[in-house]
């Protein structure tokens, strides 16, 4: 019999990773929108953004580690890293492939957003949601869990969120405090 | 009176103090936040520097000349 333990920690891995990486979706949603006010700090929730992002790329690693160790459907390290290659359901595994691939870009891209240009970086920030429907396809399409109820609603439920978070976002514009700006004129603009 | 300074390093145009001051902040060709006057007397600075996700923005009380 062969041993199951690094398939079951590559499923774990996997609906963890696709866990943090709605979360962090979602953080980085409320970051302009900020539904909840003044009771969270913007630079608080961009850290916890970033940190969400960061394990997820961690788990994404995990997930990929364990799938190339566990001898259930012989994963190499080829197929992890060009889409189509793997025979176990290559198109689903693909779909991951090119999710995690894009998801390691988008968090990468942070510490260079100068160097690449905020507004050029800004856009590619935008390929976070490509990742989200990419990881949800994959998860659903290759997860062998995705059958059970507990595990769809999972991915259901993560659709839900960011899909609300996304309209909030878009139909919500930022609350400007009452009265108008009192504009005082100096020598110069001042920054740091 | 208020002194605003922007660490531009951090900024990363998220553009929330233009959205909430447009009359103080303006983002610059380059997407980089700037302030269209370095004093105010206006308390909504503190709502901008408060919704900068780059912790940007710093405001220096000062005394009215």
């Amino acid at each position: 019999m062969k041993d199951p333990t690094f398939w079951i920690l590559a499923r774990a891995t996997g609906l963890t990773a696709y866990v943090l990486l709605t979360l962090s979706l979602l953080a980085g949603l409320v970051v302009k929108s900020r539904p909840f006010g003044r009771a969270l700090k913007a630079a608080s929730v961009v850290d916890t953004h970033r940190f969400l992002a960061l394990l997820a790329l961690g788990a994404i690693g995990l997930h990929g580690l364990t799938l190339t160790l566990d001898r259930t459907v012989h994963i190499g390290l080829s197929s992890l890293l060009v889409p189509g290659l793997s025979g176990y359901r290559p198109l689903a595994t693909g779909l991951g492939v090119v999710a995690a691939e894009l998801a390691g870009l988008v968090i990468v891209s942070f510490p260079l957003r100068k160097r690449i240009g905020l507004r050029a970086w800004r856009k590619l920030h935008w390929a976070t949601y490509g990742v989200f429907a990419l990881a949800t396809a994959h998860g659903l399409a290759a997860g062998t869990d995705s059958s059970q109820p507990w595990a769809f609603s999972l991915y259901l439920g993560a659709v839900f969120a960011v899909a609300t978070a996304t309209a909030w976002r878009v139909f919500t514009r930022p609350i400007r405090p009452k009265g108008a700006s009192r504009v005082q004129d100096s020598d110069r603009p001042l920054a740091v | 009176m208020y002194k605003i300074l922007i660490d531009r390093s951090l900024c990363s145009g998220f553009g929330a103090c233009a959205d909430l001051a447009p009359d103080i902040f303006e983002l610059d060709s380059g997407g980089t936040a700037s302030v269209r006057v370095g004093t105010t007397d206006d308390p909504v600075v503190h709502d901008a520097a408060a919704a900068c996700p780059m912790a940007a923005i710093t405001i220096v009380e000062e005394a009215a000349a």
